[in-house]
């Protein structure tokens, strides 16, 4: 095999590279207003994440040509790294309330897009090394028991719920593909729903609860009626709503968003997808998703032809993390679930999540650079 | 990590894990197309809401710019309402929050400029840190936003030359106050105007829509590159309107409905002088208003103020909140007020007497029954009637005013001496029919649309001919049992007099547009022909009678140096007998050839016994003695010392009206009359530099203006008995010139009834010396039939020169006050003759 010529895998690529130019253009377009307010200078936004993505592509390279295997055996330590930068969040000042980030001079990092990375070679370490134990519900629990302890530390140190349940979903969705008994999770994933839909209910229904609940229990308030707080808790959602709702089938066309001169807070970050929806309506809605549904699709036909089972599980983490993120994302701006802060991969402004995620796709391309080429193959 | 487990490690990606990974991507897949239907279903359900709601939010940049409302100036151009310039001062608490260097400098250059305390709105703005309006001062001049701008250019340069823009966050809106140079000059006539552009009362109201302007709009909006775009829509200010009232005449009106009241007030009762004083002054050429005030009058810069209300009549809040009789508020009761009293009570005060109220008008209407019975043909210019003092129609007998009887009357000494027994013969003549047309032609019972707010109907208030029985008929005739507003009056009189044209009455003489340029004239329009040229002139000559002849009842209205003509009006009210009366004159000047009609109402004087239309006819007087030489109008009449006296002294104390222009004019009449032969050429005796002419006549009078005055007393004294003499001689038979004088009136006293009786005219009052200062009192007295008609009747007239100062000739002598040197100049001058 290493006389082989690399595969490389130019879909992929060119899905990436597809969907962070698309990304840059609407972040433009949906910051420009914003950045020309605040920051004196429309292409603030842009410039920076223009920054961004190179360096992501860089890595995105860098990492692709790094052997995946190396991570076999250094999961441990570098999820273990990962796991201790969360408490160093506390000494550095808070943003918004929260203690997310570590600054490096000017730079500033948040440890939980490095965790939900870790987290993946981790998984895949570990999954590939136990084996059929994966089976044993000992061995299992111990096995899930380190991605757990990581999104309780995210949720409890820097009281970031989202990132959390990212990391414990991809988690539950690389064991998912590892158990054989997948209905025990299909039976589990109904059973969790009906709780939710149980505490909800209770939530709503409870008043001594809610008010302990306080600030989830708000958000849950706002989520079923946005309109009924649409002055303070509910403002941001109902904004993007009124985006998406605006927009029609085609949209009111690229750069002609209204939503995004002031109405919907931090446009740019989260709730990006709404101007999406409002500038090229739900066609252009279709057509995002659809890149996000083709990208998992090489992702799972590199997992699929992976040359052995860590690269396979490493790519199979890849497309359980993008696609959380992408269907939570979604689901969030358009109030299908409660409002809590997920970016939309590649297209959200933001220097961490675009750079780790990046890193992600390098992996997976280093692990189709390993693909044993097929006949269907060399019929390329 | 070793490996410790005893299960074999994965070493490929099994069949099965691709299968279960395919199951993820299924899912996935199907998660994505519920949110695509999501999605696709926001826009369905909601879409149209959220387009509008995405457009609502857009118009948050949008804002109204408020118009000026259009100026009222009066026929010479001075401003009598205004709208102008203010700003209202908005600080954005977010603005000013958003950099801790801007706090401080912001806070401290508002107190600087505005005067606002610092720390008050400090804490404001820390409390509200997201507030971005919030008004801090209201109405500010334009000079202050000016001084805040240029401090604010000015802490631009600090010490280092940097530019540094520490104050932030205060903006100004722009706004407009309505204001009123003259405070309550015309008040009635204009009205007022608050901060929400709604005219109340008068012009204000009835030009609401005129003075208004179409208020302009700025917004931005998302143009074609998604800037947002700023436009503005200016706004367009209202017209502006130009009067036909004179600010001047006004003037005159008000200053002698204020002096009439200065001297009535607190005199039975503690309160204003009537419960009502109106005057109307009108072109009778054109039906333009040159005057029309009320008393009270307010100040339109301050309209809710209460201390108007202080003597005005109480409303009976029992009763349909009509007026009390006797009854005036004081001080204490104005404080005791609640809102909706206080409410009431302004909406009187702002009403216009003029328009608005109606009233039983009593024996001004005469002119009018003789008018329709001339224009008719019912009777002759020289028929001649009986008065045995009462009169018989359908069994009920009606008083004259003059009990005793005036013997056979011409019909121009009817009107002359106001008898009411010849008046009800004169319209049983007419008959039904014939008066109440004319009642319509003259137009009472309708609105006259003079161009002010809040004119009353009166339909209701005249019979309608099938209604109409003998006994109405006959107390008609002098104005009694049918009620008109004053504004009727005197437009018809208007007609009356010059010639019959009917014009419609009018304030507004023209509409200018924001530019200046005129929208709209407003000429004199003539709505009807009333009566003939002939009948006209016969009412002119009647009228004169009234002032100038030996019996008139309204000698005391003559202004120096004119021959006018007019009718006195006493009109009893209801219920009768009750002492309560509305004393008028209405009046044209000059007499030959009328330009203006002025109309005088005192309704219920605040004195007893009130039935004396004297009331009336000294403000008439006083009026007109300045506005007549004010409008320009010749003096033909030659002038006595004490009237010269008058006018000189009205000249020094600096009267309006009184310029050395007027005082001139004066002269030139004077010298006139001199030159025409009468005697009484001392008309040089006014001012000091004077031409040559003027000082021979000085030589010719003998004496300075101060030496003058004793002289002029004696003179004074000689007209006035000459008068007195003049008339006992001339009517023997007039009984009640024996009657006893009572010494503290002035009246005689009837020995039969203990009651007062008119000197002159030998009216008997309802009230004697017993109940004088109590008329309520007075109701136990009778005069009248028990039908409760009416005895009308007009005022008097003594020989009494008094208006010089020196208090002599008090021959008949009554009454106190000013101006009543008519009488007696006039018999002075004849006597010279």
């Amino acid at each position: 095999m290493a006389v082989q010529k690399p595969y490389v895998d130019w879909s992929l690529i060119i899905i990436i590279i597809y969907l962070l130019a698309f990304g840059l253009i609407i972040l433009y377009s949906a910051s420009y207003y914003e950045a020309s307010m605040s920051k004196d200078d429309q292409a603030f936004y842009l410039k920076k994440q223009l920054m961004w993505d190179a360096i992501g592509v860089a890595c995105m390279v860098g990492v692709s040509f790094f052997p995946y295997r190396f991570f076999k055996k250094t999961a441990l330590p570098l999820f273990l790294i990962s796991l201790a930068m969360i408490p160093l969040c506390m000494a550095f000042p808070a943003t918004n309330g929260a203690h997310r980030w570590i600054y490096i001079g000017n730079y500033q990092v948040q440890p939980a897009e490095i965790v939900k990375i870790t987290t993946i070679l981790l998984m895949a370490s570990m999954i590939c090394r136990i084996g059929t134990a994966v089976n044993d519900r000992k061995i299992a629990l111990k096995v899930l028991a380190l991605p757990f302890i990581a999104s309780v530390m995210l949720y409890t140190i820097t009281n970031n719920l989202s990132s959390a349940i990212i990391v414990f979903l991809i988690a539950v969705g690389m064991f998912f593909v590892a158990r054989p008994d997948y209905w025990r999770f299909i039976l589990l994933a109904v059973l969790l729903l009906v709780l939710i839909a149980a505490g909800v209910w209770l939530i709503m229904n409870n008043t001594s609860i809610h008010d302990k609940l306080s600030f989830r229990a708000d958000r849950i308030t706002t989520w079923l009626n946005p309109e009924k707080s649409s002055s303070s808790s509910g403002f941001q959602t109902l904004q993007a709503l009124y985006a998406i709702g605006s927009g029609g089938w085609f949209g009111k066309g690229l750069g002609k968003s209204m939503q995004k001169l002031g109405y919907i807070p931090e446009v740019q970050n989260d709730m990006i997808f709404s101007i999406v929806c409002e500038e090229l309506g739900i066609c252009g809605a279709i057509a995002i998703i659809l890149m996000f549904i083709l990208l998992c699709w090489r992702l799972m036909y590199i997992a699929d032809n992976a040359q052995d089972a860590f690269g396979s599980f490493i790519v199979t983490g890849v497309f359980c993390h993008i696609s959380i993120q992408v269907v939570l994302n979604i689901a969030v701006v358009t109030n299908t679930i409660p409002n809590t802060g997920v970016t939309l991969p590649f297209i959200s402004y933001g220097g961490s999540s675009v750079i780790f995620t990046l890193a992600e796709i390098g992996i997976a391309l280093n692990v189709a650079r390993r693909i044993i080429r097929t006949d269907r193959m060399q019929r390329r | 990590m070793q490996n410790r487990f005893r299960f074999h490690s994965f070493r490929h990606f099994s069949r099965k894990m691709r299968h279960r990974l395919a199951m993820l991507f299924t899912l996935l897949l199907i998660l994505f197309c519920t949110l695509i239907v999501r999605i696709v279903k926001i826009n369905a359900n909601n879409g149209d809401a959220y387009k509008r709601q995405v457009l609502l939010q857009q118009a948050y940049d949008s804002q109204p710019i408020p118009f000026k409302r259009g100026t009222i100036t009066d026929t010479k151009g001075t401003v009598l309402a205004t709208s102008t310039l203010v700003y209202n001062v908005v600080v954005d608490s977010k603005e000013i929050l958003s950099d801790d260097k801007y706090l401080e400098p912001t806070l401290n250059a508002i107190s600087q400029v505005f005067g606002t305390d610092i720390s008050t709105l400090r804490t404001y703005i820390q409390d509200h840190p997201t507030s971005r309006y919030y008004v801090i001062d209201k109405k500010v001049d334009p000079s202050l936003k000016t001084k805040f701008d240029a401090l604010v250019a000015d802490q631009g340069k600090d010490s280092s030359g940097r530019q540094n823009d520490n104050i932030q966050g205060v903006w100004f809106e722009e706004a407009y106050i309505r204001s009123y140079p003259n405070d309550s000059l015309a008040s009635n006539v204009i009205g007022f105007t608050g901060s929400d552009n709604t005219g109340t009362y008068g012009l204000e109201q009835y030009y609401n829509d005129t003075l208004n302007g179409t208020p302009g709009r700025s917004y931005g909006y998302i143009g074609d590159n998604s800037d947002i775009e700023k436009t503005t829509i200016p706004a367009t200010d209202g017209d502006s309107l130009v009067l036909t009232l004179d600010s001047n005449v006004q003037s005159i009106v008000e200053k002698y409905l204020q002096k009439y009241n200065d001297e009535y007030k607190d005199q039975v009762r503690d309160g204003n002088g009537a419960r009502n004083i109106g005057c109307i002054i009108m072109d009778c050429k054109t039906g333009g208003i040159l005057a029309m005030a009320d008393y009270p009058s307010y100040n339109l810069n301050d309209p809710y103020n209460t201390d108007p209300l202080v003597g005005m009549t109480k409303l009976d809040f029992t009763n349909n909140d009509s007026p009390m009789t006797d009854a005036y508020l004081t001080q204490e009761d104005v404080d005791a007020l609640t809102d909706e009293e206080k409410g009431k009570y302004l909406n009187a005060l702002w009403k216009n007497f003029c328009i608005s109220d109606f009233y039983e008008p009593g024996s001004v209407i005469k002119p009018f029954t003789v008018a329709a019975g001339l224009e008719s043909g019912s009777f002759s210019p020289t028929s001649t009637y009986v008065c045995t003092g009462s009169y018989t129609v359908d069994g009920q007998t009606i008083k004259c005013h003059n009990t005793f009887g005036d013997g056979t009357l011409t019909v121009s000494e009817a009107i002359e001496r106001s008898c009411n027994v010849s008046l009800m013969q004169m319209a049983l003549q007419e008959g039904v029919q014939v008066f109440s047309k004319f009642q319509n032609v003259f137009n009472f019972g309708l609105k006259t649309n003079i161009d002010l707010a809040n004119e009353a109907r009166t339909d209701s208030m005249i019979y309608k001919a099938g209604d109409m029985k003998a006994v109405d008929l006959a107390t008609n005739s002098f104005g009694q049992n049918f009620d008109v507003t004053m504004i009727q009056v005197a437009a018809g009189f208007c007609s009356l007099v010059n010639g019959g044209n009917y014009y419609q009455p009018h304030v507004v003489s023209r509409i200018t547009g924001p530019s200046g340029a005129t929208v709209q004239n407003i000429d004199p329009e003539v709505i009807k022909k009333t009566v003939s040229p002939d009948t006209s002139a016969w009412i002119r000559s009647f009228c004169e009678q009234v002032v100038e002849g030996e019996h008139g009842t309204g000698r005391t209205a003559r202004p120096a140096g004119y021959r006018i003509g007019g009718k006195t009006g006493t009109a009893e009210t209801l219920p009768r007998r009750n002492g309560q009366y509305v004393v008028s004159f209405l009046g044209f000047a000059p007499a030959d050839d009328p330009q203006i009609v002025c109309y005088v109402v005192v309704d219920r004087p605040n004195t007893s016994p009130q039935d004396n239309a004297k009331l009336a006819t000294v403000v008439f007087r006083n009026i007109l003695t300045e506005v007549l030489p004010y409008l320009g109008i010749p003096m033909t009449e030659s002038l006595s010392d004490e009237e010269k006296q008058e006018l000189q002294q009205l000249q020094d104390s600096g009267t309006i009206a009184l310029g050395a222009d007027a005082i001139a004019k004066m002269d030139e009449a004077s010298s006139d009359g001199s030159s025409a032969g009468t005697s009484s050429g001392t008309g040089g005796s006014s001012a000091a530099g004077e031409s040559s002419a003027a000082g021979e006549s000085s030589a010719d009078g003998g004496s300075s203006a101060a030496g003058e005055s004793a002289a002029a007393g004696d003179s004074s004294a000689d007209g006035g008995s000459g008068t007195g003499t003049g008339d006992s001689a001339a009517a023997a038979d007039e009984a009640w010139k024996s009657f006893p004088v009572d010494p503290s009136t002035g009246y005689l006293i009837d020995p039969a009834t203990n009651l007062y009786v008119d000197p002159d005219t030998g009216h008997e009052y309802d009230v004697g010396p017993a109940t004088a200062l109590t008329p309520a009192a007075g109701d136990g007295t009778v005069q009248d039939g028990g039908d409760g008609t009416p005895a009308a009747v007009p005022g008097t007239d003594t020989g009494t020169a008094e208006g010089a100062g020196t208090g002599t000739g008090t021959d008949t002598g009554t009454d106190t006050g000013t101006g009543t040197a008519g009488t007696g100049t006039g018999d002075g001058t004849a006597a010279a003759q």
